[in-house]
């Protein structure tokens, strides 16, 4: 069964998302470029939970006038097990945000918003080696914050005290079938580009994009998990159970994970809408386990609406 | 819910109106409150002696306003050790005035007098005017003074205001008097006038920190100059209060360039000052 958006096939399918815990981190800086090299860096290796200990990404850039201290700022989104967070939080900023110049770390989610909290401004400030100092914000307001001032060779490091995290949402995914590499990954580009607009998302892999989607297990018994042979289009002919239709020359996954379900089904639609106005893109399907995996299944199309 | 204050002719004799509260008002009728026992020297008087009450009162001291229509600058403890709702003096106000206050506003349009906001643990306590001599200060023979909470004052403050500061946020939109902060564990102070002598004399503990903008008349021997820079964390609570304090004038400092000095170097020398570039330089560091 298929439908057609914009001429192309659509499968009717779903994609299977998955819970994980999601925080994230407000990266401020002297100017946007120490803030998205920060921010880069300590996103660089985390596009998959299954080798990099969680997924991570920037959410969006933010102005001045959005971040806490004035300065430019990212918003950056860490997905990972709720007892992972602390660990992946201190050594990704400890390495990554304390050692990028000029940088400092907020929480961007409030604390009265989270369901649970990772101490990180509280375990980094040991580096100060006694020399920290504590700072407080909200005093008789009710909604008081802790933050640390971490001597380093530069001038100061300024972390919050601690980080909320709730649950989000992850591995949404939709399938970008195309003529040949030229066209998928303009399909692809286009509809990152386009999810970028959609506020509490990421797409964790490089560029957003992912060529080599994979699949569960392998004929290798030391390997969880190998390449998607059903997509891989040079299998197409040796593989019986390849999804690949003719005429289809390159494939590219779109991973999209998001604070909530409402956020990842309106990226994927945004991303599919922006993909179909291709030339070349032949069709559109979604990656899942056969709804055994997953807690979400997202139909395409529902979240399109169609 | 508010209820409304309006001074009648006032004794000479200080008055001491520990009921003037949110919580001693909530949940009474006008003719309860008009009965509630205030000191007049040594003689016990009512409320309503001294005040004519109006208004009503709400169910619990968060949903209760009182509003005080007038100069009161020889009634003492208004809003002492208060916990929750809001108290607006449309004048100058006497001593003790929010004294170990724990939640809620008090809004002074005048000045205030010796001792508001001392032992204070919470809430906020902004005063328009002026505010007299130990403003968040210990009381004699406590160890510490203010605990939580803040205080902005739009005008200047006397002398030792802050003494023995544990925690919370003072803010001197003026000029500070001699000993500002002495005796300081931890907290914030921020002036953006001028400091006068023994400022931050005895700050022991790290975590203490006094930012002055207007320059500082003499500095105590046991601070040392460490760096010249702009923190970041100084930037953040120039911008909270300017946002959330509604301080405008903090909006002008955020890029601004600050000499860091250290001390007291008698008490471990955990405190910090920072004093603005272009304030007047120190003459024994």
């Amino acid at each position: 069964m298929a439908f057609r958006l914009n001429g192309v096939r659509v499968e009717d399918t779903f994609a299977e998302a998955f819970r994980l815990w999601v925080s994230r981190l407000i990266i401020t800086a002297k100017n946007a470029r120490w803030a998205r090299i920060a921010a880069q860096t300590m996103t660089g290796f985390a596009t998959s939970i299954i080798m990099c200990g969680c997924e991570a990404g920037i959410e969006c850039e933010l102005s001045p006038d959005e971040t806490p201290d004035g300065r430019p700022g990212v918003s950056v989104l860490v997905f990972t097990g709720r007892k992972d967070m602390e660990d992946q939080l201190l050594r990704r900023v400890g390495q990554c945000v304390l050692t990028s110049p000029t940088s400092a770390v907020y929480n961007g989610i409030p604390l009265e918003e989270a369901e649970d909290t990772v101490s990180l401004g509280g375990r980094l400030r040991f580096f100060g080696d006694g020399y920290q100092k504590k700072v407080r914000l909200g005093d008789g307001l009710g909604a008081k914050r802790r933050l640390w001032r971490i001597p380093v060779m530069e001038g100061e490091f300024l972390i919050e005290d601690k980080f909320g995290m709730k649950r989000g949402v992850a591995g949404g995914n939709f399938i970008i079938l195309g003529r040949d590499v030229d066209s998928a990954l303009e399909a692809s580009e286009r509809a990152v580009k386009a999810i970028e607009s959609v506020k509490g998302v990421i797409t964790p892999f490089p560029g957003g994009v992912c060529r080599s989607g994979s699949k569960v297990g392998s004929r290798y018994k030391f390997l969880r998990a190998s390449t998607n042979t059903p997509l891989c289009p040079t299998l197409r002919a040796e593989v019986p159970d390849t999804q690949v239709p003719e005429g289809v020359g390159s494939v590219f996954e779109i991973v999209i994970n998001g604070v909530d379900l409402d956020s990842v089904k309106r990226a994927m639609a945004v991303g599919i809408r922006e993909a179909v106005k291709v030339d070349g893109v032949l069709g559109i399907t979604a990656g899942n386990y056969g709804g055994r995996l997953g807690k979400y299944l997202i139909y395409l199309k529902e979240c399109l609406g169609v | 819910m508010t209820v409304r204050l309006r001074p009648k002719e006032l004794p000479k004799v200080p008055v001491e109106a520990y009921c003037i509260t949110p919580d001693e008002f909530a949940g009474k009728t006008v003719e309860e409150l008009r009965n509630l026992t205030v000191w007049v020297g040594k003689r016990c008087r009512k409320l309503g002696d001294l005040f004519e009450v109006y208004g009503e009162s709400g169910d619990n001291a968060e949903d209760t306003e009182i509003v005080v229509e007038g100069d009161v600058p020889t009634v003492k403890y208004i809003g002492y050790e208060m916990t929750a709702g809001r108290i607006v003096i449309q004048g100058r106000s006497g001593a003790h005035t929010g004294a170990r206050m724990s939640g809620g506003e008090i809004v002074v349009e005048g000045d205030v007098g010796e001792w508001s906001g001392a032992e204070m643990s919470g809430g906020v306590l902004r005063v328009h005017g002026n505010a007299d001599h130990f403003l968040g200060a210990s009381y004699l023979g406590s160890p510490f003074g203010m605990t939580g909470g803040a205080i902005i004052v739009h005008g200047s403050v006397g002398a030792e205001t802050c003494r023995g500061m544990r925690r919370g946020l003072l803010v001197v939109l003026g000029d500070a008097g001699e000993f500002l902060g002495a005796d300081m564990v931890a907290g914030t102070i921020i002036v953006f006038g001028k400091a006068c002598r023994g400022l931050g004399a005895h700050m022991g503990n790290k975590g203490a920190v006094i930012i002055v903008h207007g320059g500082v008349e003499e500095m105590p021997p046991t601070f040392v100059y460490d760096a010249t820079y702009s923190p970041t964390f100084i930037r953040l609570l120039m911008r909270e209060l300017h946002r959330t304090y509604g301080v405008e004038e903090a909006s002008r400092y955020m890029d601004a360039v600050y000499d860091r000095y250290h001390g007291d170097l008698a008490e471990g020398g955990g405190g910090e000052i920072f004093l603005l570039r272009g304030g007047k330089r120190l003459t024994n560091t």
